[in-house]
């Protein structure tokens, strides 16, 4: 059967693409950002996800106001990068599942959770600088990518408990699917900054912190935080973090860190980036010398 | 099992919370509908060429869609703030800044009390303290409650 055996969370700021495009990501700016990333291009050398189940949200690139989805999944054979204003990333086209993810659109819709449903569209920063992140420079992407986008720019933007049940369904939906995939899950997008008003700049590391703290283990007291204390708390946008939490429900009862990484700014942002392993007792330590990797890398 | 989780609940009060985070605009349903046309005519510049159309005359381009005159002069002088106030959202206004070719944080500036320089500084100091920027009722001392706009 398919299985979930990572969950990574990361911030999707279009600046980290822009610098690994014009090869400024070991400057003196981006340099400490990118080097919180190590680690995780060494393990997924190791891991070689079969494919990634990536959670973000668009930013008026392929949905504008037109149509509005709360959650929508990308059941296409494969993406284009957007333009979002100054020209398409010149970065690989990202391949789909189509497969796993009408699979996973049935058993989702099933499961009372009303997903639409693309067929046709280009995916933005928000998707791609993920990969970049994760991956650098390839050719073409080593994964195949089953593109999940939460709408959190038109209010209201689904609760932290809706994304969290999400994932848990998600996981359901993978261990349904008969054939034996190696599957990840991204939750993208944070972690505090606001873009806007004469508010914009703020970022909250004590909060964001806490918020890391709190994907780890058994804890699930994330999905009870209301809207109104993202907005407050970590800036308009910082509600992006909502996403990390079906990333974070697709892990099961409990999660163990394997990678940690904070750095302030980048751009606006906060950045933030986890690499988790569900701890269930799944059997899933194959790689539990990913530390060593990174060390090796390092 | 995991604890229920309780439901929002009353949307008046889940809206009326939004009033009260100080130099921050939410964008409500009220300012989706507000800002649909200035909007979506933000976004038909993803296409380079009503970019090049926008850049030859700006004023004519914004006459094609049906926008109101605030928000045309607002727009034509890039007041960002005033774009917020009436409707626009920012990524979808990241179009135009995209068209002048301005980046994010130097936009995002703008709308702040500082230049991007002392912008940047901030920034780079570890961003804006959340403390003192929370709410508006708790600097203000005010203990009433905060009231729906739309």
């Amino acid at each position: 059967m398919a299985r979930i055996t990572a969950g990574i969370a990361t911030s999707h700021v279009p600046l980290l693409g822009v610098a690994s495009d014009q090869g400024k990501d070991r400057d003196a700016y981006f340099g400490p950002i990118f080097a919180g990333y190590d680690w995780t291009r060494a393990w997924q050398q190791a891991e070689k996800p079969d494919v990634v189940i990536l959670i973000y949200n668009d930013h008026a690139s392929a949905f504008d106001m037109k149509i509005i989805p709360t959650f929508a999944i990308g059941c296409g054979e494969r993406y284009a990068s957007a333009d979002e204003g100054w020209g398409a990333r010149p970065v690989p086209d990202v391949e789909g599942h189509p497969d796993l993810a009408w699979h996973i659109a049935q058993s989702l819709v099933l499961d009372e959770f009303d997903m639409t449903i693309i067929n046709e569209m280009d995916v933005d920063h928000g998707l791609t600088v993920p990969l970049t992140m994760m991956y650098g420079k390839p050719a073409a992407w080593p994964t195949k990518v089953i593109p999940l986008a939460v709408n959190v720019v038109t209010y209201p933007p689904p609760s932290g408990n809706r994304c969290w049940a999400l994932g848990e369904a998600i996981r359901r939906a993978v261990e349904s699917y008969g054939e034996d995939l190696n599957v990840q899950i991204w939750g993208t997008g944070g972690m505090s900054h606001q873009l806007q008003g004469p508010r914009a700049g703020l970022i909250n590391r004590e909060w964001d912190n806490r918020f890391l703290d709190g994907l780890t283990g058994e804890g699930d007291d994330l999905r009870r935080i209301p809207h109104l204390e993202y907005l407050r708390e970590t800036g308009s946008e910082g509600i992006e973090m909502v996403m990390w939490l079906v990333m974070r429900g697709a892990l099961g009862k409990r999660t163990r860190a394997l990678h940690r990484h904070y750095h302030v700014p980048c751009s606006n942002t906060a950045i933030g980036h986890l690499v988790l392993r569900p701890d269930n007792g799944e059997g899933l330590d194959m790689t539990d010398d990913g530390a060593d990797l990174a060390t090796a890398a390092a | 099992m995991t604890a229920p989780v309780p439901p929002s609940g009353d949307i008046h009060a889940y809206l009326a919370e939004f009033e009260d985070i100080p130099g921050t605009r939410v964008f409500t349903a009220r300012r989706a509908r507000q800002g649909y046309n200035l909007n979506q005519c933000a976004m038909s510049l993803m296409k380079d060429e009503n970019r090049a159309r926008f850049r030859a005359d700006e004023s004519a381009y914004l006459d094609a869609w049906n926008i109101t005159p605030e928000q045309k002069d607002a727009l034509l002088k890039r007041d960002y703030n005033r774009l917020l106030d009436l409707g626009g959202n920012v990524y979808f206004l990241a179009k135009v800044f995209a068209t002048d070719g301005i980046g994010f944080a130097q936009a995002v500036s703008s709308m702040t009390d500082l230049n991007f320089e002392d912008y940047t500084k901030m920034m780079l100091a570890g961003g804006r303290s959340p403390v003192g920027n929370r709410s508006i009722k708790a600097n203000s001392g005010d203990q009433t409650a905060p009231t729906e706009t739309n």
